[in-house]
């Protein structure tokens, strides 16, 4: 917060241009904690971040000065909350607000335990996702680690399990993650929500101190450990059931299961929750539109309207976000859609590797109305990527219609005759002498 | 004095020859009193019209008008071939309208060529007033035209008389007071002329005036879809000559010069197009054309063969020719080459047609069956008149007259069909009037003419410019017959019933002319696009809640914006908002109307489902709960469901709108699938918190006098953008689909329950919040773990 400012003063400073530019790179983020000893307890995960260039500001989550936004502007680009138990948040803050900031493009990392708050739980019920009940947590009978104390609640995730997006969680490896926490369930009619990494069947989440006397909530696959949300306006979400996860001892301590002898030294979680963390701070898999452009074939500017059966070509520069500089995306799947109600064309855009453009020359059809160029791409990580413009397709003038058909020429030939036989009869009509004695005798 | 003034002219002519002096000189007389008259009425139709610029301002009236408006704004700012081209993207969202090839162009161009003439004048006239005031004047040569007709058909005196009545009939003011810029304004004169035209080629049997029948017809054409009426009524016309034995070269000549030139004309006009030669309405015209050419054969044959063998060859021909043709349409029907009949013209003979199998047709107000009311109101004292002078005209028939009489027959006919249609009928009383009130007062002045033409003062005017129009008129010797039957009819009446005859026709016509000025000023003096309430004490209140709400439109909303609303205000959206509209009052595509009453009939989930594929911004409908309007959309509301329901016969059903009893009630007993469509909504939106005074219930809707049925519910996929001082017109938002954001899990569908109730612990002054398990912090001593 106060670093903002601080550059804000002096952003004119040439100097430190540079510097300003460091810092929105990585963007401000906001971290919510229980107790600052968290801040000791995960402190591999957060100077990973400060190393990537984010600018964490630390508070309790019970902090009365607590404030998203000054004068209608949000302080931070990301909010992340590792206070599970947090019953109200301080200051302006509530769970409206939270909803706010993410539908105002903040991204929102929030890491739940088995003890979560009901604050807690109503965020997640605004995102999409369902956390288990005060106490639950996740257990597996088959995959628990090692070091568990018995109750098989510090389960060992397949890394099988986790989405195949590498996008999301980057690069697909054997290693297993560790994982204390509670279940999360998902709207399974929600769209736009991912199931980042779900339990093994084997398990389910319930509270392990009390005789099971109701279905869990969270069973075998169903039960999701780490579940995402791309929102419609591109913020991005992250629920962990687990706070675990991202602590220094998940990150460093090795792993085995209970029922297997293979041991490996060091958990998956850092790589994991690195990935997780760059893609949910948007350092990753971020599109945007660089630039649109259509003109009819052979020019250069876009016509006014443009009219039935003429050729168009049509470019669109699709770039993803590199470190902080923006380099154009390549892909083979981008497709273009002519629409009027419906698609009327539907096509590949081709990659040019030379401007760096996607481009399609296609044939307007002969319909005549308002189309819109619509390219709506959507993969799974990536944010969405939707342009449309509007052009207008108009029918032919009428000096555009074909002159002279060839089957036309009798009809010329008979209205030619037809004037010259009229010019004819009046010639002989009005020069003509009747000889009046001879007609009238007749 | 009808023709009963009318001696034989010839002799008394050649009389007033000799005769110079100006006083004395009866033509001169005769042309001062008749342009005199006509003027005034030209005058006094002007005035009358002119009701709604004075009672409101000068301002384009209902919604066609707007459209006319709009698009004679671009052909004069564009030109006329970029007019003739115009594609306008902003109407039929997302398809789009070629003006130039679905409008009929002479409104526009009447009126554009004015205004280029008086800016080549230098008289700098704004377009929007030329049109304003187009079919006022109109009406004058409306009036100078049936002044034509009439003379031509009967007595210029008749003539008078009918020119007077159309100047000031209710009927024809109905379309042309001055703001009305409709079609109509300039149709009426052009079919009036096209007529009267017709009726001069058929007597004297001039190709001078066939073509310029034809080229009338041509003006028609462009300016009216009810050129129809006129190509069918010529061919009729000269079809029953045929039938009576009239036929003559001079009909010959001018039929088939009037329908070669009028056909191949009428091809010219864009949205006319091919057809002419391709729709049923219009095959009478040629098959009575082959007709003509069969008969002049015939006649032809007759002057070679012997009368017996005539007699043979004639059935043979004409039942010959006859089928041949009706073959050949049947066929080419068949074949498609020739369009069936249309839906419009079905409804012409069956009224119920169009409820059952075009709504769209039926649900406008103005084609519906007429009642016997609105005759008496449109035409008062003519609607009884007009028998007689058709009386006359069958009395004394010649071949204009069989015209007239067609023309007065169908006319009726139509009239009867659609309200709209009235328009048609009203010059044609307005000429049969004129000569029954003529043929009147001829024969009861006749015994007074000589004092009366000297001192009476209002008959003067009637009874000096009969009086003088016989001098001039030269009239086929077959009328004198005539004047002699009246001569001896009028024998036996004393000058007392003369007297009270006379004043009571005087007194119908003055009651006439006071019926005509308060219809006028009270019926069809609307703008209907700004409305005035009276209160109690008289006050004029006006209510200009469109114009508001279309201005808050052009003003507020991005200049792409798309509209929904139902088709009846698309016209004035883009006439007066200048937005992009999905449907408008030109209902070329009946589906595309379909899926906006759709829309506005289904839920509003299903609706918003519509309005994102049409990427609706805005919706507007009109509600009248308020102010007790009676035309809102809830109350055309069912047509919506019926045209809906045309399209998509499996997601509405119109049964699912009325209450088991059959009945369409917004009130607590309305249907719930009613009470929860989008339209019900969007206009009961927050309208139950509302109380329009202390005595009334909240939610009492004053148009159907009930309190609504459904009170508090809440928008999900829309938003409240606009609505006006009056409840009037209401604009709502369509939210984008980004606007919902994330999908939440509302509370009700969540699994697991809340375990308590959330409640605060903030206040304005403590804003700390709370952590579960914490340990307190107390200043000056270590934390203690507590757990």
């Amino acid at each position: 917060m106060s670093s903002s400012r601080f550059i804000g003063r002096i952003s004119a400073f040439a100097i430190l241009v540079a510097l300003a530019n460091f810092v929105q790179a990585g963007g401000n983020t906001l971290v919510l904690l229980d107790n600052l000893a968290i801040k000791e307890t995960h402190s591999i995960f957060f100077k990973s971040l400060q190393e990537r260039g984010h600018v964490l500001t630390f508070k309790s989550a019970d902090d009365a000065s607590l404030s998203l936004t000054k004068y209608g502007e949000y302080l931070y680009e990301h909010l992340i909350i590792f206070a599970p138990s947090v019953d109200e948040l301080g200051g302006s803050l509530s769970v409206e607000g939270i909803s706010e900031f993410v539908d105002g493009g903040g991204n929102l990392l929030v890491a739940a335990s088995s003890s979560s708050s009901d604050l807690i739980r109503e965020i997640a019920s605004e995102c999409g996702f369902e956390v288990d009940d005060d106490g639950a947590a996740v257990i597996d009978h088959l995959n628990y680690d090692v070091k568990d104390a018995g109750k098989h609640t510090l389960v060992v995730a397949n890394p099988a399990n986790l989405i195949d997006a590498p996008v999301i969680v980057g690069p697909k490896s054997s290693t297993p993650l560790l994982y204390q926490g509670t279940g999360l369930v998902v709207d399974r009619e929600n769209p736009l929500v991912l199931t980042l990494l779900s339990a093994d069947s084997s398990a389910y989440s319930y509270n392990p101190d009390n005789a099971i006397g109701e279905y869990p909530h969270a069973v075998g696959k169903n039960t999701a450990l780490i579940a995402a949300l791309q929102a419609r306006n591109n913020a991005r979400v992250v629920f962990s059931g687990s706070l675990y996860f991202f602590s220094d001892e998940a990150f460093s301590s090795p792993v085995q299961k209970a029922l297997d002898n293979k041991k490996h030294q060091v958990s998956g979680n850092l790589q994991v929750a690195t990935a997780i963390s760059r893609w949910v701070l948007r350092e990753s898999g971020v599109l945007r539109v660089k630039s649109v452009a259509h003109h009819k074939k052979g020019e250069v500017a876009p016509p006014a309207s443009y009219t039935i059966m003429e050729t168009v070509v049509y470019s669109i520069g699709i770039e993803q976000l590199d470190g902080n500089k923006w380099v154009p995306y390549k892909a083979n799947d981008v497709q273009l859609e002519f629409v009027r109600i419906d698609p009327f064309v539907r096509t590949t855009l081709n990659y040019k590797q030379a401007s760096g453009l996607y481009e399609v020359t296609f044939k307007i059809p002969d319909v005549y109305g308002v189309f819109q160029f619509k390219v709506d791409y959507n993969r799974i990580g990536y944010t969405r990527v939707f342009s449309t413009t509007q052009v207008s397709v108009r029918p032919l003038e009428h000096t555009q219609y074909e002159r002279f058909i060839l089957s036309a020429y009798p009809y010329y030939s008979s209205a030619f005759s037809m004037m010259a036989g009229v010019v004819l009869l009046s010639f002989i009509y009005l020069h003509y002498k009747e000889d009046p004695k001879k007609s009238k005798s007749e | 004095m009808g023709q009963g003034g009318f001696g034989d002219p010839r002799p008394k002519r050649s009389h007033n020859v000799d005769r110079n002096s100006l006083i004395s000189n009866a033509s001169g007389w005769k042309s001062l009193i008749t342009f005199t008259v006509l003027a005034l009425a030209w005058i006094s139709g002007f005035a009358s019209r002119l009701f709604a610029v004075i009672r409101f301002e000068s301002i384009i009236h209902e919604f066609d008008p707007w459209f006319n408006y709009r698009s004679t704004a671009y052909m004069v700012q564009h030109g006329f071939y970029n007019f003739l081209n115009w594609f306008d993207e902003r109407a039929w969202y997302p398809l789009g309208r070629i003006v130039g090839g679905t409008v009929y162009p002479g409104l526009m161009l009447t009126s554009g060529s004015i205004h280029y003439i008086l800016h080549s004048l230098n008289i700098p006239v704004n377009i929007r007033d030329i049109c304003v005031f187009l079919a006022p004047v109109f009406s004058g040569l409306t009036s100078i035209s049936t002044y034509l007709l009439t003379k031509e058909i009967w007595s210029p005196g008749a003539g008078l008389f009918a020119a007077c009545f159309i100047a000031i009939v209710p009927g024809y003011i109905s379309r042309s007071v001055a703001g009305s810029y409709d079609n109509e304004g300039i149709a009426i004169f052009a079919l009036q002329i096209t007529y009267f035209l017709w009726v001069r080629s058929v007597k004297t049997g001039s190709i001078f005036w066939a073509c310029l029948t034809a080229l009338s017809y041509f003006y028609m054409v462009s300016a009216w879809g009810g050129y129809v009426f006129i190509i069918n009524l010529i061919p009729l016309h000269v079809f029953v000559l045929l039938l009576m034995g009239r036929y003559s070269s001079r009909l010959f000549t001018s039929y088939t010069t009037f329908y070669i030139l009028g056909l191949i004309m009428s091809m010219q006009i864009p949205f006319v197009g091919f057809q002419p030669i391709r729709t049923s309405e219009h095959m009478a015209a040629s098959g009575v054309f082959a007709l003509m050419m069969a008969v002049s054969f015939l006649k032809y044959v007759q002057t070679i063969l012997t009368k017996a063998e005539m007699r043979y060859f004639y059935t043979v021909a004409v039942v010959g020719a006859g089928s041949v043709v009706f073959f050949i349409v049947v066929l080419l029907t068949y074949a498609g080459v020739i369009a069936p009949w249309s839906g419009r013209f079905y409804s012409l003979w069956d009224t119920g047609y169009a409820k059952i199998h075009i709504p769209i047709i039926a649900s406008v107000s103005e084609h519906q069956p007429t009642t016997w009311f609105s005759f008496f109101f449109d035409l008062h004292i003519l609607v009884t008149t007009f028998p007689v002078g058709l009386w006359y005209c069958i009395k004394n028939i010649n071949d204009e007259r069989v015209f007239v009489v067609l023309y007065a027959v169908s006319a009726v006919y139509f009239a009867g069909v659609m309200v709209r249609l009235m328009l048609t009928l009203t010059p044609v009383v307005c000429v049969l009037s004129g000569i029954a009130f003529s043929h009147l007062l001829g024969l009861y002045l006749k015994e007074e003419e000589n004092p009366s033409a000297q001192d009476s003062d209002s008959e003067t005017e009637d009874g000096s410019s009969e009086k003088s129009s016989r001098n001039l008129y030269d009239k086929a010797g077959k009328l004198r017959r005539m004047r002699h039957e009246q001569i001896r009819e009028s024998d036996g009446l004393g000058s007392n019933v003369r007297g009270i005859v006379v004043l009571a026709i005087l007194m119908m016509l003055m009651m006439f002319a006071v019926h005509c000025t308060w219809v006028t000023g009270n019926a069809y003096s609307s703008p209907s696009i700004v409305l005035a309430s009276y209160g109690q004490d008289g006050t004029r209140q006006i209510l200009d809640d469109f114009r508001e709400a279309y201005y808050w439109l052009s003003q507020n909303t991005h200049s792409d914006a798309r509209v929904m609303s139902w088709w009846d205000y698309g016209y004035q959206i883009a006439g007066m908002a200048n937005r992009t509209t999905l449907v408008d009052n030109n209902t070329w595509n009946n589906s595309h109307i379909a899926l906006v009453g759709k829309a506005m009939s289904s839920n509003e989930s299903e609706a918003y489902k519509i309005m994102t594929s049409l990427d609706v911004d805005y919706v507007l409908v009109i509600f009248g709960g308020v102010i007790g309007y009676s035309g809102d959309d809830i109350n055309k509301f069912l047509w919506m469901v019926r045209i809906a329901e045309g399209e998509h016969p499996k997601d509405i059903r119109e049964s699912d709108y009325f209450t088991e009893r059959g009945e369409f009630r917004v009130d607590s007993e309305g249907t719930p699938t009613l009470l929860n469509c989008l339209m019900y909504k969007l206009s009961y939106y927050r309208f139950g918190e509302l109380r329009m005074d202390y005595r009334s219930t909240p939610g009492f809707d004053r148009t159907r006098n009930v309190v609504i049925g459904n009170k508090n519910f809440d928008l999900t996929y829309l938003e409240e953008a606009y609505t006006t001082e009056h409840w009037l017109v209401r604009i709502y938002r369509v939210k984008k689909p980004d606007e919902f954001n994330r999908p939440r899990i509302p509370l009700s569908d969540r699994k697991i329950k809340r375990s308590k109730i959330f409640i605060s612990k903030k206040t304005n002054k403590r804003k700390k919040g709370s952590i579960k398990n914490k340990p307190p912090v107390v200043k000056g001593k270590k934390p203690t773990k507590t757990a």
